[in-house]
């Protein structure tokens, strides 16, 4: 059993964990009680089913589900914000954690669906959410979120990006587009086949003006509809004193279905109309593919932007009741309990307690603070209850700040000039000046052709394949990260990773895993076995909310079950096991006589049995992926925050030569903001809500998987992974997709320049066109496509 | 070959009816998740006994818990 897996969340299950559970009557191992109580709660609704289907494993459970922390959602202020009323029924849009492939879309609809009150629920898989209708007087919201995190799901309110709101307006109007487009083309395409059947073999007149009749009914909701998006894209650029590539689109789109209307009333001439139905067709869906793209990044972002209701404890008159965070006012008094968060900025009136500032400085050590210190909003206390008197609301708050310093810092972000927009700046001009001179000088030689020739001049050198070089190659770039383990925010960074010149790291949670782990076990009594001290030893810390006893996580085993457990703030925990009294902390409180002894000792009736050693411990792969880096030229940094000058010392073992540390987040902006200065491209590593604001202001954002959501939000790059290293990959990927684009509009520019003369001296029939055009669009597509081979 | 004169309004009458389905599987948000239809198929309706009660009944424990 030592070597098996979990088999609901495929992690390795610890030896001596001994939980199973019973799954179509065989008890499969499970991982974790988290694990065990997920999957028993699935089996006995009758759901089990879903581990017949899934293509995904679940998602590791933790223990317990924080279920108090839900009912905040229940009251009507907090609601307020979320929650649409139809009559009766309330609704709520939910982003879901965990949802990995349709078999947890089923069992999250069929699990609630038992529960009463409940309307509607529909789970799309694909953007992680569900939309909810219930009654809320038979039902209350965090008994439905209770129900979900029953079988293992976390549901949250978040609230919408505002780019996604449009992202989706503009995602659905892009589809009709393409589609209508995709369908017209068709036809257009079919009876152009006749029509060009007619330079070779006689078509009678009447039928060819006929197929010319009903090529214009086909392409006219192609101009008129699906192509508006070029035309405002060209005029927006127009009144900006601009040129893009969609001014000559739209000007060859406009032209040529207008000539070919022309043609078709007067019967005489050529029609375009295949072309420009052709021609729009595969551009939008070239701009199609981009917009998925965008619209699948701004989604995650939203999810991430989860609403978690903030309440306080306001005290009135001696008595205490629970209000939403935001109707405190300056002055009024609130109590905060241990392993809530502070839920407002405030001085301390009564208890001495620790907290975790990590929100506001990234570290994790817990920080103590006395009556009369200050304690800022989003810290969590750790250890008493204390009770604060309101200093600050609103957006003075110390977190609030942070947040507008890093609106700021992205507002003034440099922007980075896209290579294809550069080129369009003097192509375009080139071709709209090549086409009026071909006007001008065959009017001279043979007025009548004239306005002809210099639409195929227009149509032949139409840049289409120019337009889709760009978006091709970055959406098959994005695609290789996604493979190689990280998540693409933005497809800018795939132009601006090439360029950067220096990385900042951060160190806790970026360099270092960011939480502490057991690096030494003593053991002092010879008669227990290592095993044994770690389970004895996690079965106390159970009961502790230091930041060293999630190190003992790992090491919890079912038969041994602390019981009367009492915490002491500071100093550590005391508890019964199996009838016999055992302590854990600091050397003078877990035994009188070993004063001397660093580290945490684990003592049996006042006898020392045990004693551990911490460290928050490097990334496995950071020396190396820091060598590396720097064998590239790139030097690297830390910008630390910690406060304790040990930092540096992790920053030599590393072999950074540059490191600071207990920098604030304005410090570690206003450093970024010196090398850019000096003409630095700057690459920022952060993980923390104090690192928002310098990632914001880099050139290239990249946050870690384990990072804050503020963090992961503003980032242009996520590792996924538990690794530093992806970054090389994502560096040899980003220059490989300039390479590409490079190619792409190489090859494009030289297929529209070889066409060029002869599109001038008039050689060029409209079906050449088109062939010529739709070839090199393919080019560049399949040229793009091999960035998509395995690396 | 006076046909096509028939013929072909037909064909746009077909392509109408295309483009008006399209626009209402659009509009009714059908391509808002592509992955979860093909698998619902695999799912059985819930079975006969329904042991959805004590399901229900220790959740309510629990979130007193």
């Amino acid at each position: 059993m030592s070597q098996s897996l979990c088999y609901h969340c495929n992690e390795p299950v610890p030896a001596s964990a001994g939980y199973t559970s019973l799954i179509d009557d065989q008890a499969m191992p499970m991982c974790c009680p988290g694990c065990a109580a997920v999957a028993d709660a699935i089996v006995s609704a009758g759901l089990s089913d879903y581990y017949r289907y899934r293509t995904e494993k679940g998602q590791q459970q933790d223990i317990p589900p924080q279920l108090a922390s839900l009912i905040a959602y229940d009251l009507d202020e907090v609601q307020q914000e979320f929650v649409a009323h139809q009559g009766e029924l309330r609704e709520v849009l939910l982003s879901i954690d965990g949802i990995s492939c349709a078999a947890c879309a089923w069992l999250i609809e069929k699990h609630l669906a038992g529960v009463k009150g409940i309307a509607k629920i529909n789970v799309n898989t694909t953007t992680q959410r569900a939309v909810l209708v219930w009654d809320g007087r038979q039902q209350r919201l965090s008994d439905i979120l209770a129900a979900m995190a029953q079988i293992g799901y976390n549901a949250a309110p978040f609230q919408v990006d505002a780019q996604e709101r449009k992202d989706a307006q503009e995602s659905q109007n892009f589809l009709l587009r393409v589609g209508l487009a995709g369908l017209a083309t068709m036809q257009v395409m079919m009876l152009a086949v006749a029509l060009y059947t007619g330079y070779f073999y006689d078509l009678e007149q009447s039928f060819r003006d006929y197929f010319r009749w009903v090529s214009l009914i086909f392409a006219t909701p192609v101009v008129l509809y699906s192509a508006q998006p070029f035309y405002f894209s060209a005029m927006r650029a127009l009144f900006a004193l601009r040129v893009n590539m969609d001014v000559p689109v739209s000007i060859a789109i406009l032209l040529a279905y207008g000539a070919s209307c022309a043609a078709t009333v007067k019967g005489t001439g050529e029609v375009f109309f295949e072309s420009i139905s052709m021609f729009t067709f595969f551009l939008l869906l070239g701009r199609l593919f981009e917009q998925r793209a965008r619209r699948k990044a701004s989604e995650n972002v939203s999810n991430l932007q989860k609403l978690v209701p903030i309440t306080a404890r306001l005290i009135e008159q001696g008595e205490e009741r629970q209000i939403a965070a935001r109707a405190l006012k300056v002055g009024q008094r609130c109590r905060v309990l241990p392993g809530e968060r502070v839920p407002v900025d405030g001085r301390l009136l009564a208890g001495n307690s620790q907290f975790n500032e990590a929100m506001l400085t990234g570290e994790e050590q817990p920080v103590s603070r006395v009556i009369g210190d200050e304690i800022f909003a989003a810290t969590v206390n750790l250890h008493q209850s204390v009770e604060l008197q309101v200093v600050r609301v609103g957006a003075e708050q110390r977190i609030n700040t942070l947040m507008r310093l890093q609106e700021q810092a992205a507002t003034s972000k440099p922007a980075i000039a896209l290579f294809a927009d550069r080129v369009a700046q003097y192509f375009v001009p080139a071709i709209l000046m090549i086409a009026a001179l071909t006007y001008g000088i065959w009017l001279q030689i043979r007025p009548d052709d004239a306005f002809w020739i210099m639409l195929s001049v227009l149509v032949a050198t139409c840049p289409c394949a120019l337009a889709l070089a760009t978006p091709a190659a970055l959406t098959c770039g994005t695609n290789r990260l996604r493979q190689q383990g990280m998540l693409v925010k933005s497809a800018t960074v795939l132009e601006a990773l090439p360029r950067i010149t220096r990385l900042l790291f951060d160190k806790t949670g970026t360099l270092t895993r960011g939480h502490f782990s057991i690096t030494q076990v003593d053991v002092l009594d010879p008669t227990f076995k290592e095993a044994q001290v770690l389970a004895l030893a996690a079965a106390l810390e159970a009961h502790s909310s230091h930041p060293y006893a999630k190190a003992f996580r790992a090491y919890r085993n079912k038969d041994y079950i602390a019981q009367r457990c009492h915490y002491h703030v500071g100093q550590g925990v005391e508890g019964w096991i199996n009838g016999q009294h055992y302590r854990i902390g600091r050397a003078g409180f877990a035994s009188a006589n070993t004063q001397v002894m660093e580290g945490m000792i684990l003592t049996l009736a006042d006898r020392p049995i045990a004693r551990f050693a911490f460290q928050d411990s490097l990334r496995s792969d950071a020396h190396e992926a820091i060598q590396r880096l720097q064998l590239h030229d790139l030097p690297c940094e830390m910008l630390s925050g910690d406060p304790d000058p040990h930092a540096l010392k992790i920053a030599q073992q590393l072999g950074l030569t540059h490191a600071h540390h207990d920098c604030s987040p304005e410090q570690k902006l206003a450093y970024l903001k010196a090398c850019q200065q000096r003409g630095d491209k700057v690459a920022m590593f952060g993980d923390g809500i104090n690192d928002a604001p310098v990632l914001a202001g880099a050139d290239v954002s990249v946050a870690m998987a384990g990072g804050t959501d503020l963090a992961k939000c503003h980032a242009d790059l996520i590792l996924l992974g538990d690794k530093l290293a992806p970054i090389l990959a994502a560096v040899e990927t980003a220059r490989l997709t300039r390479r590409v684009i490079r190619q792409n509009l190489a090859l494009s520019l030289c297929y529209n320049l070889a066409i060029l003369p002869l599109a001038v001296c008039g050689y060029v029939p409209p079906y050449l066109a088109a062939a010529g055009m739709s070839l090199s669009s393919l080019v560049v597509v399949a040229n793009s496509l091999r960035l998509l081979r395995r690396p | 070959m006076e046909i096509i004169y028939i013929l072909i309004p037909i064909a746009i009458g077909f392509v109408c009816l295309a483009v008006a389905l399209f626009f209402w599987s659009v509009k009714s948000r059908q391509y808002e998740d592509l992955d979860r239809a093909g698998y619902s198929i695999l799912f059985d309706d819930p079975k006969p006994e329904q042991p959805n009660s004590p399901a229900e009944s220790t959740e309510h424990d629990n979130d007193r818990v």
